[in-house]
């Protein structure tokens, strides 16, 4: 029995996905995500929709440190430049949301390359503190375009409606996400298995033996940085929309962490390890704070006044944890489960 | 004129404090390989408890300045031993994301454990004020740009004569080699985590007591990168020069161009420095092979 991912033969190698009853599970996946809105108080709704949006920007950050291998600590930039290109457009000068949603993605892009550029030459920790570098500048940038930005004052956005179909309630909103977050899933899978996808993996493994096979590092790298970007300043336009006010206070740096946190503990360079490692992270803080309160009153009201301490200090664990017990994440955890599954009793 | 001087002085002060944190980096990249996100918090964590002992136990200056240094060295030694030694011989990716969160642990701890208002710290002196050519300076800020001074001059020695020095000069080029030459790696990168968490910590104190002590002072850290990758991670002493630079440009940006500008201008500076030297000034090329 197949156990683990095996490929035998090119066409192996570039499917979309390695096995039938995958197209099973996906399918009634996606059919209790469009009952959800319907079942779901609103609540844990809320908790859906952040998943969906934050699966969108952690597809996005995979694409430039997942499979390309270039760490950035500074994705929150193009995040908030996403927002703002968003709420500019269609809050302030009233165009249409799908102008809004492209420009929410070409605006980061075009600053992906401005940050790019000087990434070509810069390896490892120096591009991690490049990035970090770039997304302070940003902030301080809108920060100091008061005429198109109002500074620290924020944009207020409204809800979209488009084409007619106004996506005003939760439940509707919800399925904007969604569709936004299948299409991401569905064109980074189809990135990794394209010619584009192998170069960004090559480039990961081994960027000087990359380079020997013909493969343009420079091209290749700026592509990783404005694809990656274009996603991200997608999701950050509609983390804008769910906030429904865009503010340099409102995309922490902690995103920025917290983007990365869900990479590792999912699984880095795995389009399924950025979903699962999203909805651990995100459901991190809710499940702790049950926890707590089944233990006692006391317990939770420490909870209730250092919340947001615990639920940081919590992300750091979980990073730490996950990084000396499971470097592979939650894949390499099913990976190593399924295979104990058809191999026990024997080890191997 | 008395402008500029004035802002250069200010400007020297709050780059020396740079200058320690970036060459608390710089120990721990030289010995270890890898960058220590969680400097800012550390140094922080050092401050906070000096200014817990000049409080609570005594506000004489060598008693907070020693139980400072204690606290720090304990702080540098917990961190190796319980999060950084398990972690040897896995990736830097790894190895760094470690540090990001430790970084983001340290930061909380502090906000849980002591509280979310700003505090002074007082030991009785760095608050007065000179007079140079006309210049108002705090004497503690003439005491850090002097402590910066004597440290690059000890730690130059340190790292040129000494034997630990040597030694941990010889972990950082090669440390398989230096295995077989008998060096404890272990006991190296035990003494980085200390001796970086020290000097840190200095600055930290330092910055307490020119200015103010908050949560918000892990953004040192953030600060003193700029400063670190201007002098090039592995170049302990240009860390420390380089924190000089970044904040006499920090100073005149904020001075001559406006307050947002000054916030970035370190970060500005090292995006320029690294598209033409992608090793910093003093850093040194990186020889690669397949």
């Amino acid at each position: 029995m197949r156990t683990g991912d095996y490929k035998q033969s090119y066409g192996e190698l570039v499917a979309l996905i390695d096995s039938p009853p995958v197209w099973l599970w996906s399918a009634v996946l996606l059919l209790a995500l469009i009952a959800a809105p319907y079942l779901l108080n609103s609540y844990a709704l809320s908790f859906l929709m952040i998943i969906l949006i934050t699966v969108t920007g952690a597809l996005g950050l995979n694409i430039l440190t997942g499979y390309t291998g270039l760490i950035s600590l500074g994705h929150v930039g193009f995040l908030v430049t996403g927002a703002y290109a968003y709420a500019v457009l269609v809050s302030k000068y009233h165009m249409p949301p799908l102008v809004g949603f492209l420009g929410a993605g070409v605006v980061p892009a075009l600053a992906s390359l401005i940050v790019g550029a000087p990434s070509l030459r810069l390896k490892g920790l120096y591009l991690a503190i490049t990035t970090l570098a770039f997304s302070f500048i940003i902030n301080t940038v809108i920060l100091e375009m008061r005429w198109l930005t109002n500074g620290a004052r924020g944009i207020q956005v409204q809800r979209p409606e488009i084409l007619g179909i106004s996506f005003d309630s939760d439940a509707a909103f919800t399925y904007l996400c969604l569709a936004f977050a299948a299409l991401t899933l569905f064109a980074t899978l189809n990135i990794r298995r394209s010619r584009v996808g192998r170069a960004f993996v090559a480039i990961r493994d081994n960027d000087t033996a990359a380079r020997v096979m013909g493969i343009n590092l420079h091209a290749y790298k700026l592509f990783a940085f404005v694809t990656s970007a274009f996603i991200t300043g997608i999701a950050g336009a509609l983390y804008g929309i769910y906030l429904s006010f865009v503010s340099v206070e409102g995309f922490p740096f902690l995103l920025s962490i917290e983007a990365l946190a869900i990479l590792i503990v999912g699984g880095l360079g795995s389009a399924l390890g950025a979903v699962l490692g999203t909805i651990l992270i995100v459901l991190l803080p809710e499940a702790t704070r049950l926890v707590f309160s089944l233990f006692s009153a006391q317990m939770d009201a420490t909870f209730a006044t250092g919340a947001q301490e615990l639920k940081s200090m919590l992300y750091g664990l979980v990073i730490i944890l996950f990084l000396r017990f499971q470097p592979r994440g939650l894949v390499g955890a099913w990976h190593d489960i399924k295979r104990t599954w058809v191999h026990w009793p024997l080890r191997y | 004129m008395q402008y500029l001087l004035q802002l250069l002085i200010s400007g020297l002060a709050i780059g020396a404090i740079y200058g320690l944190i970036a060459m608390g980096f710089a120990v721990i990249y030289k010995s270890t390989g890898l960058v220590n996100f969680a400097q800012g918090e550390m140094t922080m964590i050092t401050a906070y408890i000096a200014w817990t002992i000049s409080t609570t136990v005594s506000g004489n200056v060598f008693v907070v300045a020693t139980g400072a240094i204690l606290a720090a060295i304990l702080l540098g030694l917990i961190i190796e031993r319980l999060v950084m030694r398990p972690m040897l011989g896995e990736p830097v990716f790894a190895t760094v994301m470690v540090t990001i969160g430790l970084a983001v642990i340290l930061r909380s701890a502090i906000n849980f454990i002591w509280d979310a208002y700003p505090h002074g710290l007082d030991i009785g002196m760095g608050r007065g004020i000179m007079h140079l050519g006309g210049i108002g300076v705090r004497t503690g800020q003439i005491a850090v740009i002097a402590t910066l001074l004597l440290l690059l001059a000890a730690i130059w020695a340190f790292f040129r004569y000494s034997k630990v020095g040597v030694a941990m000069r010889a972990v950082a080029a090669d440390d398989r080699t230096a295995l077989l030459m008998g060096i404890s790696a272990t006991k190296v990168h035990a003494l980085a985590w200390a001796a970086s968490s020290v000097i840190a910590g200095i600055g930290g104190v330092f910055f307490a007591l020119s200015y103010d002590l908050s949560p918000a002072m892990f953004q040192l850290g953030l600060k003193a990168f700029p400063a670190t990758i201007l002098g090039g991670l592995d170049a302990v002493l240009g860390s420390g020069l380089g924190g000089l630079l970044i904040g006499i440009t920090e100073n005149l940006a904020g001075g001559y161009v406006g307050s947002g500008v000054k916030e970035v201008a370190g970060f500005a500076m090292i995006i320029v420095v690294l598209m033409v030297r992608p090793f910093g000034i003093f850093g040194e090329r990186d020889i690669e092979r397949v």
